[in-house]
């Protein structure tokens, strides 16, 4: 697979997971990479190969809570939902996000 | 389980995502099949994803493990010099302490080595003023007939024998035991059998069992041994079995058991004590219910023969304790005093870390800008220091290993010294000493680490600046001051009082004494042949040209021995003068003479044929019988009431019978000399006495052909080998603290020669401006001192604590002993002086410009 102008940056997979999990929704994996690619207007497409483990090491860490439940379809899937932590998380990494684009503007800006 | 789980979850998560997605390009008017493929394929390989996703929680450790292990060699392999100087540090640290815990494993914690040894115990008849070890053979058939908290109690006692069936004879040392007495210790011989109960009685056949040792030596091995004939001090013995080579009970130099009977008419009286008594207690029994159990027989028994019984009392304790509990304090101060030391070294460890953590900040703080956590960094850095420690620890365990002969050499008579060595267990403590430090040693460099501030560090681009004053580097050092100063001054106070042993004025001059044994039975032990028999060997020792003197005596002087009787005189004395307790010693007339001790007043005794006779010391005239007036009175024992009276011929000088860390008692010699089994010979020769020990075994060929002579030892020997134990703390402790202040020393010159680098721009600048060389050279050897200093401060009143704890060892000097404390800090003022010298120098010759030019 070559690499695609809009996989998403290293390390802002775990923003937009927590992002888009803070409406309060319950998503499955597959709900996840469909919201991020519907809400960026195709701009940016989530890779399977980064979102599992992503997923995973969230839950690990205690941002995601995680369960099964089943689809409209009636089919298993694995739900996640935001914790506190995870909340918690979102705030900071959404600054640090800010911080980061402000200092890129910048740069970009004078250099 | 936990994977297993984990990876159905997973399974059944892509799974559910590739659905959805063949769906969802169905829709978009794929066939079921293309839209399958199409999806797989954008998934990715399904099991990469899988791998991928719970590696996270399994392979990531092992991973970051193994990479940690790769880069920390990597890492230390770069820097030898710090590499080797750790691993041998620790390697002594480590190795030390092992050592020190092996004999402490060996002698204290394993259990002996009997089956369920933690049942045998000690039994001793005690009377209230005279503790008496041994037990009378009648009395010992009593307690095993009437009491019921042990399986068995039996008995033994040792004695020296000649064995006559081989060319010349043999000194063997053979133990004579109660019956039961394998069965109590629940060891069966290798061979052969035990004895039978004709055997025990008395007046059945003679039988014996014979040493592993002895039965290489003498039979090779051969497993017919059993049913042969051995010859022991004029009685034939067969062989009826082979004791396993890993028995040595009661010692490990006895070959020979064989059964004493309790139904002997000579063992009948109540006051025949000789049984060493031990005993087995029932399963689930403890001390204390064998004990009111036995108090309760011994009532019992006082009731039946009030004049001999009422008084006694049955003293019981482990068997181990009885053992091993005598030199328990020696140990445990030697592993406090070695895990001072391994703290030392962990400090200084921890000390070099950390200036290799600040000389690899920015690497560091790459590592950090770089995205490593915070615990990836302090597992790497552990890592590094569990290789260190591990390394240490396995180089240490050489070190152990060969300290078992160090302690067999240093204090051969060490109980269950043989059994000090290496084995799992030493191994298991080496490397957890080895994990103990690596916490130790690594929390101090991660914990500072944790504080620095990364952006700092980057932004000064690895310039060398100057890190403040290092004051964690310099308490770090003050610690190891500190800590060894503790060691000094302890190992201080030990060599004193070996100093001033040695200089004691023991009242006999114990130079030019040749000692020995000469084989002997309790059977021709007593009555006048015994006595003829030695009259004449001395006889004949005088008569060989060299010797001066020669006497025997029951114990040598300056040996701690114990022998207290209580006496009367048949003159009478008044009811309200204390009561006559003094130590009986049994010596030949020329005993004096021989150990050159002075006649205060009367005259020489001498062994007259119907007439009983004794010397007293000038301590035990003085104190009961009014100095000089003490000559020719009468003295009894009313313990035994079988000696007849003695006269006092004489009074000499006090001398230190009991030890020579004892003052000296008040003693009672009786001048007559039957020989024993352990009788000892004494001759004074007027050069070194090894020198004679040929020509002495000759004439007593001569003499006396079917007796053996052994044990031919300079009296100097005797005494130094009886404070062994003193001897090896105090070498031990001597080592241990030598080690410390090098390791403080070097730990001191390391500080400073980092800092003297960390500072020479600065030092540069001020010679560049006028300073003068000597004024740097002082400044480094000011902070040297000052950091050696407030260690001595912290470190006495820690040394003053250590030192009351070995109060009890010291002789002749107190634990506050100002000399020593201020010998102490002479030494560590002295070695920090000589640590601070070299870089202090070192400072003191930078070239100012080419010092500047550097940077």
């Amino acid at each position: 697979m070559g690499k695609k102008k809009n996989d998403i940056l290293q390390g802002t997979l775990a923003l937009l997971i927590l992002k888009t999990l803070a409406c309060g929704k319950r998503m499955h994996g597959y709900a996840i990479t469909g919201y991020i690619q519907r809400v960026s207007a195709q701009s940016l497409r989530v890779e399977e190969g980064s979102l599992y483990p992503a997923l995973h090491r969230m839950e690990q860490d205690g941002w995601v809570r995680a369960e099964w439940g089943k689809t409209e379809k009636n089919r298993d899937a694995r739900f996640y939902s935001l914790t506190a932590r995870g909340r918690k998380q979102l705030m900071q990494e959404k600054e640090s996000w800010r911080r980061f684009t402000a200092g890129v503007a910048r740069v970009i800006r004078y250099a | 389980m936990r994977p297993s789980r984990l990876q159905r979850d997973l399974e059944r998560e892509l799974a559910y995502h590739l659905t959805e997605r063949i769906d969802e390009l169905q829709e978009s008017g794929m066939t079921q099949a293309q839209a399958a493929r199409v999806a797989r394929r954008q998934f990715g390989n399904f099991s990469t994803q899988l791998e991928r996703t719970r590696d996270m929680n399994i392979n990531v450790w092992l991973e970051a493990i193994v990479r940690n292990l790769r880069f920390g060699v990597r890492a230390l392999t770069k820097t030898p010099a710090f590499t080797v100087t750790v691993v041998l540090t620790l390697a002594l640290g480590i190795g030390a302490n092992s050592a020190v815990f092996s004999a402490i494993y060996a002698v204290l914690l394993r259990p002996l080595p009997f089956p369920d040894a933690g049942e045998l115990v000690t039994l001793a008849q005690s009377q209230p003023t005279i503790p008496d070890p041994f037990v009378a053979p009648v009395r010992l058939e009593e307690w095993q007939r009437f009491n019921s908290t042990l399986q068995a109690i039996t008995g033994y006692y040792s004695e020296d024998a000649s064995e006559t069936s081989g060319e010349l004879p043999e000194k063997l040392k053979r133990a004579l035991v109660a019956p039961r007495f394998l069965q109590v210790l629940g060891v069966a011989p290798a061979l052969g059998r035990n004895f039978t109960p004709q055997e025990e009685r008395f007046g059945g056949p003679n039988a014996v069992l014979i040493s592993y040792r002895l039965w290489q030596r003498r039979f090779g091995g051969s497993p017919l041994a059993v049913g042969r004939t051995l010859r022991v001090s004029a009685f034939s013995y067969s062989v009826v079995g082979v004791m396993p080579a890993s028995f040595h009970f009661p010692d490990s130099d006895v070959d020979l058991w064989s059964p004493s009977p309790p139904d002997a008419p000579y063992a009948q009286s109540r006051e025949a004590t000789w049984f060493t008594a031990i005993g087995r207690l029932k399963p689930g029994t403890s001390l204390a219910e064998a004990r009111t159990n036995l108090a309760a027989v011994q009532f019992n028994l006082g009731r039946q023969f009030p004049k001999t019984d009422a008084n006694k009392s049955v003293s019981i304790v482990p068997l181990k304790e009885s053992t091993v509990g005598g030199i328990r304090r020696s140990l445990w101060l030697l592993f406090g005093s070695v895990s001072l030391l391994l703290l030392i070294a962990c400090t200084n460890i921890a000390a070099l870390l950390l200036s290799r953590a600040t000389a690899r900040q920015h690497e560091t703080s790459i590592r950090f800008s770089l995205g490593a956590s915070r615990g990836t960094v302090t597992a790497q850095l552990l890592t590094e220091v569990l290789i260190l420690a591990v390394a240490g620890a396995l180089v240490g365990l050489f070190l152990a290993a060969a300290s078992s002969q160090v302690f067999r050499t240093l204090a051969k008579d060490l109980p269950r010294v043989d059994e000090i060595g290496l084995n799992g267990s030493i191994v298991m403590y080496s490397l957890a000493c080895a994990v103990a430090v690596t916490l130790l040693c690594g929390v101090i460099p991660i914990g500072l680490g944790r504080t620095r501030n990364l952006t700092g560090t980057l932004a000064r681009g690895g310039r060398a600046h100057v890190s403040g004053r290092n004051p964690v580097q310099f308490m770090m050092v003050g610690i190891q001051v500190a800590l060894a100063a503790i060691l000094l001054a302890g190992a201080g106070l030990l060599l004193r009082s070996f100093e001033e042993l040695g200089h004691v004025s023991a009242g006999f001059d114990p130079l030019h004494v040749l000692t020995f044994h000469i084989s002997n039975t309790w059977a021709e032990a007593g009555g006048k042949p015994a006595k003829q028999r030695t009259e004449r060997i001395l006889d004949g020792l005088r008569s060989v040209p060299g010797v001066e003197a020669a006497a025997t005596a029951m114990s040598l002087p300056g040996v701690p021995s114990q022998y207290e009787i209580e006496l009367k005189t048949t003159e009478g004395r008044a009811e309200s003068e204390p009561k006559m307790l003094a130590q009986g010693r049994w010596v030949t007339p020329e005993y004096f003479a021989a150990m050159h001790i002075p006649i205060l007043a009367g005259q020489w005794c001498r062994d007259e044929l119907n007439v009983s006779t004794a010397m007293i010391n000038r301590s035990f005239a003085n104190l009961f019988l009014n100095g000089s007036a003490a000559v020719g009175r009468h003295l009894v024992q009313p313990s035994n009431p079988n000696l007849s009276p003695a006269e006092i011929r004489g009074i000499v000088g006090d001398v230190r019978e009991m030890g020579l860390d004892r003052e000296p008692p008040p003693t009672v010699y009786w001048c007559t000399g039957a020989m024993q089994p352990g009788t000892f010979f004494l001759l004074r020769v007027p050069g070194e006495p090894g020198s004679l020990a040929g020509t002495i075994r000759r004439k007593i060929h001569e003499l006396e052909p079917l007796r053996s002579v052994y044990d031919l030892t300079p009296l100097t020997a005797h005494i130094s080998d009886a404070y062994a134990e003193n001897r090896l703390r105090t070498i031990l402790l001597a080592f241990f603290a030598v080690t410390a202040i090098a390791l403080a020393g070097i730990g001191l010159y390391g500080t400073l020669s980092y800092l003297v680098h960390l500072r020479r721009r600065e030092v540069a600048l001020r010679m560049a401006l006028g300073a003068l060389r000597v004024d740097v050279l002082r400044q480094f050897v000011d902070q040297g001192l000052r950091v050696a200093w407030w260690g001595c401060v912290a470190g006495l009143p820690l040394a003053a604590a250590f030192a009351r704890m070995l109060s009890s060892m010291l002789f002749g000097v107190s634990a506050t002993d100002v000399v020593t404390l201020g010998r102490v800090v002479f030494i560590v003022l002295a070695v920090s002086v000589m640590a601070s010298l070299a870089p202090a120098i070192r400072a003191s010759r930078f070239e100012p410009m080419q010092a500047l030019r550097e940077e």
